[in-house]
C-alpha cells in the first residue's frame, strides 16, 4: 500500500487498524516527538524511554482522535502529559534518595556536548520552559496558536503573551551577542 | 534585531534534524501491531454531553421519588424554573467539561476548577433570590443529613458517567475527576431540590451548595490515585 504522508489520514487508517498506516505514522511523527523529549531530557535513553511511554498512550486512547481534527495537537498534548508524568515520577524519586536542597533542574543540567548538539535548543536556553515549550511547537511542529493552545490546555491570548515574552528576550539576547562579537552582523 | 530576523533563525535552527534511532521507531511500530485492531472513534460531544445530562437527570429523579418529592412541591412554579434551569445549564456546561478532558487537546472554555467556583458561586445566587427564611433549626444536623444524601446520589451518577466515558483520559486525570466530580455532585443537589423541604436559607445555601465542591474534590482526589497508581504500575514496569 501507498503510504500517505498527510498524518491525519494516517491516524484515521490506524483507528482502522491500517498496519502500514502505524509503521508510517511512527516514522513521521517519531523523530518530532523524540526531539520534543531530547529537548529536556539530560539522556537520550530517557527520551526514547518518553517515545515508546507516548506511543503506548496514544495507541491505548486512539479512538479519542476525531478524524478530520488537526492531528499535532493531540499528539503533543499526550507527549507533554507523559513529559510532565516522568518529570513528576523523577522528582518523587530524587525527593527520597536526596535532601530536596540539592535537586537541580533536569532541563538545566544538560551535558554541554548534548545541549550543542541542537542549535535550536541553544537559542531558546535563556527562556523559562513554558516559553520554550510553546517555540517549540511552533517551529519544530509548525503548529499555529490555536493548536498550540489546545495542546496546552491554555488559551490563545496566553500562548501569544509567551512568544511576544520570549520573542523580547531572545531580540535582546542575540542583540547582546552580536555586540560581543563586534559585529553588525549577529548571526553566522 | 526585529522578530522577522528572530524568527528566520529560529526557523533556521529548528531545521536542525534530531536523529533517532530507525530500529527504535522500528520496534514501536512492531509493539503496537501486537494489538491492533479497528477502534470506533468516539461519537459527537453533544451526544456524550446529552447521555452524561440523561444519567444526572434520571438518576436524581429516581432517587427523588424513591425519597419523596417534598421540595418541589413546596416550591412556587418561578422558584422551579429558577433553580432547574440554572442546575439544567450547569450540568450541561459540567458535562461538556467532562467529555472535553477524555479527549487530549480539546478546546476547554474554562479550567475544571474555574467552574467548580463558578458552578458554586451561580448556586448561591440562586438560592439566595429564592430562599428568604434566615431563621435555622438544626442547622448541623439537618445540614449534614443533605450533604451526606446529597454525597450518597453523586456516587451513582458519577459510576454511570464513568461507565460511559469508560476508555480514554490520556491527559489529565486530576482534572478528569474534578470535571466528573462537579458533575455528580450537580446531580446530588438536583435531588436534593427535588427531596428537601427544609426551605431555611442557610440550610440550602451552605449544605445543599456544599455537595458541589465537596464531590468535585473527592473526584479530584480520585484522580491523583489513579495518577499515582499509573505511575507506580509504569515504575514497576521498567
Amino acid at each position: 500500500m501507498e503510504t500517505d504522508p498527510n498524518p491525519e489520514s494516517l491516524m484515521t487508517r490506524y483507528q482502522a487498524g491500517d498496519f502500514a498506516a502505524v509503521t508510517a505514522l511512527v516514522e513521521c511523527m517519531g523523530p518530532q516527538l523524540h526531539r520534543f523529549f531530547m529537548a529536556q531530557s539530560a539522556h537520550r535513553s530517557d527520551a526514547d524511554d518518553l517515545l515508546q511511554e507516548t506511543w503506548l498512550r496514544i495507541h491505548r486512547v486512539r479512538h479519542t482522535y476525531r478524524p478530520g481534527e488537526p492531528v499535532m495537537p493531540w499528539f503533543y498534548a499526550i507527549a507533554r502529559r507523559v513529559r510532565i508524568d516522568h518529570y513528576r515520577r523523577a522528582l518523587r524519586t530524587t525527593a527520597r534518595e536526596r535532601p530536596l536542597d540539592d535537586r537541580t533542574d533536569v532541563s538545566a543540567s544538560l551535558p554541554v556536548e548534548e545541549a550543542r548538539m541542537d542549535d535550536l535548543e541553544v537559542l531558546l536556553a535563556p527562556l523559562s520552559e513554558s516559553q520554550r515549550e510553546v517555540l517549540r511547537m511552533m517551529k519544530v511542529a509548525g503548529m499555529s496558536l490555536e493548536e498550540v493552545a489546545r495542546a496546552t490546555a491554555s488559551s490563545v491570548g496566553s500562548v501569544k503573551q509567551k512568544v511576544h515574552r520570549a520573542y523580547r528576550i531572545l531580540r535582546d539576547s542575540m542583540n547582546a551577542m552580536g555586540a560581543k562579537r563586534g559585529s553588525s552582523r549577529v548571526l553566522p | 534585531m526585529t522578530d522577522e530576523q528572530v524568527d528566520k533563525v529560529l526557523r533556521k535552527a529548528s531545521r536542525v534534524a534530531s536523529p533517532v534511532d530507525p530500529a527504535l521507531l522500528k520496534r514501536i511500530a512492531e509493539s503496537l501491531s501486537g494489538s491492533l485492531r479497528p477502534v470506533r472513534p468516539l461519537p459527537p460531544r453533544w451526544l456524550l454531553t446529552s447521555g452524561l445530562a440523561l444519567i444526572c437527570a434520571l438518576v436524581a429523579v429516581t432517587a427523588a421519588a424513591h425519597a419523596g418529592f417534598y421540595g418541589v412541591e413546596k416550591l412556587m412554579v418561578w422558584e422551579r424554573v429558577a433553580i432547574f434551569s440554572t442546575l439544567a445549564i450547569l450540568v450541561w456546561v459540567a458535562g461538556t467539561q467532562f467529555v472535553s478532558q477524555l479527549i487530549p487537546a480539546s478546546r476547554q472554555a474554562l479550567p475544571a476548577g474555574a467552574f467548580v467556583t463558578i458552578g458554586s458561586a451561580a448556586l448561591l445566587g440562586v438560592f439566595a433570590l429564592v430562599f428568604s427564611d434566615y431563621h435555622t433549626d438544626h442547622f448541623i444536623a439537618a445540614g449534614l443529613a443533605c450533604l451526606g444524601t446529597g454525597l450518597l446520589f453523586a456516587i451513582p451518577a458519577a459510576l454511570l458517567g464513568c461507565l460511559l466515558l469508560r476508555r480514554g483520559y490520556a491527559v489529565n486525570p486530576v482534572a478528569a475527576g474534578l470535571a466528573g466530580g462537579t458533575l455528580a455532585g450537580l446531580c446530588g443537589v438536583t435531588m436534593l431540590e427535588l427531596h428537601c423541604a427544609n426551605f431555611q436559607a442557610w440550610h440550602v445555601l451552605v449544605w445543599h451548595t456544599a455537595v458541589l465542591p465537596v464531590s468535585a474534590a473527592v473526584g479530584a482526589l480520585v484522580g491523583y490515585a489513579v495518577r499515582l497508581r499509573a505511575h507506580e504500575a509504569l515504575g514497576r514496569t521498567r
